[in-house]
């Protein structure tokens, strides 16, 4: 059934998809038609719409040691192999980022959506495109994170009004590490910052330094982030590198947070050092770079279910904050995407239920989940 | 004597009629009739309409205004009926003044049930003699049997109350066979009349469910309704025709509407039945109840509305499933001395 089907979508892919391209689909063949062989993204063009490619396990290691959502790397660990599905948002948002004029200020994309609908994946894509085309990735997998559950809240030694996060620093300073590696040699500091009363970082010497330093000093974590930050900025419209900011759950800048301080009155989000470093590298007074966010409702705090538009999620502030941006809308799954979940899912022996295999079960998944790629996910779990 | 208590409750209806001599004499029963008449003059007079033409449902309708009673059971509510609808009819008294009884059967003991025997067997004997008249004179005997599908034989209590006295199993069933043998005869029908006194009309059919044909909307597609109940909810339901299984109930969609999965594949279950999975388009609203009886709800009302999309044998087997069952439970009382509707309070020894 699966080599018939196969067959008749080949065929129609031959007659719909531009002819150039048509040399390439026999080659493709062996393989099912829902997988690419095509691994950069960079590559990825509409034809590619609707099909898996496959991101080798050592990249998914060294991009995205934090970025994945925590389904999708079960999954990645089931499977053996990260298999992410080209969407329609991704590839805009690819053409958008190809084709901008890094001299103007960095432009600022949001990518908003229902629960569910592939927001943080589509997200993860540009995030791999960009570290294959060797951009400076600043990857925040879940502002959310930030902005509740601190165990740890100190006062900051650098402002007094402002508190730090030690734990949430110093893990997203040792991501950063694992995920940039060769930039942290080549970016010198432009300044002389002192720590302490005994360390100091001189000018000129690699980032890499400030990082160590933070990860070292737990209490400072939460400025060197800040100093990397600023960094970057400030050296990134001299055109050597390019500079992606990629924030998950952006909404969180701008919301209100669950923490409170020792006198039991509630933070606002710019008292914390991080939210408040990140809020300025999401200003658009920069160019050689692009920034590219995700509004989540999930983590978000306060905020009803129901809400997935942009000016729900981010409130006044955040919206006046983030005006101008692009909005990219996520939806859910079309027939042919849930056809190529669905032979995936085939694929890897994951559905083994008999009726899952035969056409009335797929129609029946398609009922039940809505084509809501989430909830695809969790009803193929226990089949 | 066997004292029976798993039964209707038409069993205990008291058979005034068959229990003795009369306890209301006759002129009792005339003044009450007078009486009767005169009240429904001065009550059409109270309500303003003509005392000349007013019927027994006008005297209802202004007995219920004038005395409004919120009584559960209808027969415990205040009632103005014609007094031979009261009292129940009863036998006169069946002997004279010297003490001699009217009827020749009277020490029978059930007289007027072996009168009735006896006129019947007299009947019987007419058919015979008739029928060997016909058979004398060599015409061949008439074959036009009555036909006795629709009818069926009175009850014994409805023969009780005919005969105004009591019965037996065995004397009821004697007089249905001599009915059925003066039936069964070829030459019966001359006794029709007699018969029909006997026999009721069992009313037509149950009444069957008509399935309503498509609409059919500007665009041209089919869509048929359908509504659906569960406990509280009430659901009523368009299904389209021409559509990709998309649900929207209350404007809002079903995924956002029903975010358990087990509500979801509730109204799944009647498109997959009938195969017809991603094939329909359904509109729906829904009101009361919680979300899993709203569910059970716009089930039903899905069912009932693709009854016109489909065969007459799926509509059977949609039937044999369940599909189209309306769901009786609802929540039960609770009562008095217990917590709940069967929880007791918890038993303390001392």
């Amino acid at each position: 059934l699966d080599h018939g089907y196969a067959l008749h979508t080949a065929a129609k892919d031959c007659l719909s998809s531009v002819l150039s391209q048509d040399v390439q689909i026999p080659a493709e063949r062996p393989r099912a038609v829902f997988y690419t062989n095509e691994t950069d993204p960079a590559n990825h063009t509409e034809q590619h719409e609707g099909r898996h490619y496959s991101i080798p396990l050592e990249e998914v290691k060294a991009v995205f040691p934090h970025g994945l959502p925590y389904r999708f790397q079960q999954q990645v660990k089931t499977f053996n192999e990260a298999c992410l599905m080209v969407r329609k948002p991704a590839l805009e948002l690819l053409t958008y980022l190809k084709n901008s004029n890094f001299a103007h200020p960095a432009v600022r994309y949001v990518i908003y959506g229902e629960r569910g609908t592939g927001k943080t994946m589509t997200l993860c894509h540009v995030v791999h495109y960009c570290a294959r085309q060797g951009w400076l990735v600043l990857h925040i997998p879940d502002a959310h994170l930030w902005v509740k559950n601190c165990k740890e809240l100190m006062q900051s030694s650098y402002k007094k009004e402002r508190l730090d996060q030690p734990l949430q620093a110093s893990s997203w300073l040792k991501n950063f590490k694992t995920s940039n590696e060769h930039f942290l040699k080549e970016i010198k500091t432009q300044q002389k910052y002192v720590w302490g009363k005994r360390e100091s970082t001189e000018q000129g010497r690699p980032l890499g330094e400030v990082v160590e330093q933070g990860l070292a000093r737990v209490r400072s974590a939460s400025d060197a982030v800040g100093v990397v930050l600023k960094e970057i900025k400030q050296q990134c419209h001299l055109g050597s590198f390019r500079v992606l900011v990629a924030v998950d759950g952006v909404n969180a800048l701008w919301g209100r947070t669950t923490l409170k301080k020792e006198d039991k009155s509630p933070v606002s989000p710019e008292e914390l050092t991080l939210v408040y470093n990140l809020r300025k590298m999401m200003m658009n007074n920069w160019n050689g770079g692009a920034i590219v966010t995700t509004l989540s409702q999930t983590g978000s705090l306060f905020k009803p279910s129901s809400a997935y538009l942009p000016h729900e999620l981010l409130g006044k502030e955040g919206f006046d904050a983030l005006d101008p941006f692009v909005p990219v809308l996520v939806p859910n799954y079309s027939q042919r995407e849930f056809e190529s979940c669905y032979h995936y899912y085939l694929h890897r022996k994951w559905l083994q239920h008999e009726q899952a295999r035969t056409e009335a079960g797929k129609e029946e998944l398609r009922f039940l989940s809505g084509s809501n790629p989430q909830q695809l996910e969790r009803l193929a779990g226990p089949l | 004597t066997l004292r029976l208590i798993y039964t209707t409750t038409a069993a205990w209806k008291k058979n005034v009629a068959a229990s003795g001599p009369e306890k209301y004499t006759e002129a009792f029963i005339k003044k009450q009739i007078e009486e009767f008449n005169l009240g429904k003059r001065h009550l059409a007079n109270m309500m303003g309409e003509d005392p000349e033409t007013f019927t027994q449902e006008d005297i209802d309708r202004a007995i219920a205004y004038l005395f409004p009673s919120g009584l559960f059971d209808k027969r415990a509510r205040p009632m103005m009926k014609h007094p031979t609808e009261i009292f129940p009819e009863q036998r006169k008294i069946q002997w004279g003044e010297d003490g001699r009884p009217f009827h020749f059967l009277f020490y029978t003991g059930k007289q007027s049930y072996y009168s009735l025997m006896h006129d019947t067997y007299e009947k019987l004997l007419n058919v015979q003699k008739h029928q060997d008249q016909l058979a004398a004179q060599d015409l061949p005997p008439q074959k036009e049997k009555k036909n006795l599908v629709g009818s069926r034989w009175l009850t014994k209590t409805e023969l009780e109350e005919m005969l105004l006295e009591k019965l037996s199993d065995d004397d009821y069933s004697r007089f249905i066979q001599l009915l059925q043998k003066l039936v069964m005869m070829p030459c019966g029908n001359i006794e029709e009349n007699y018969i029909k006194k006997f026999s009721r009309e069992i009313s037509a059919q149950l009444q069957k469910v008509v399935i309503e044909p498509l609409k059919y909307d500007e665009q041209g597609v089919a869509f048929s309704t359908g509504e659906g109940a569960r406990k509280t909810s009430r659901a009523t339901v368009t299904v389209y025709d021409n559509g990709t299984g998309k649900i929207t109930v209350n404007g809002i969609d079903v995924l956002h509407y029903f975010p358990v999965l087990q509500d979801r594949e509730q109204l799944l279950f009647p498109f997959q039945f009938l195969d017809r999975v991603g094939k329909h388009d359904m509109v729906c609203t829904v009101s009361g109840g919680g979300r899993s009886s709203q569910a059970g709800a716009i089930r039903l009302a899905s069912a009932k509305a693709l009854r016109s999309f489909v065969t007459e044998k799926e509509v059977e087997s949609m039937r044999q499933a369940g599909l189209l069952t309306v769901d009786p439970r609802v929540k039960e009382r609770k009562k008095p001395g217990q917590e709940g509707a069967r929880r007791k309070f918890t038993w303390k020894k001392r």
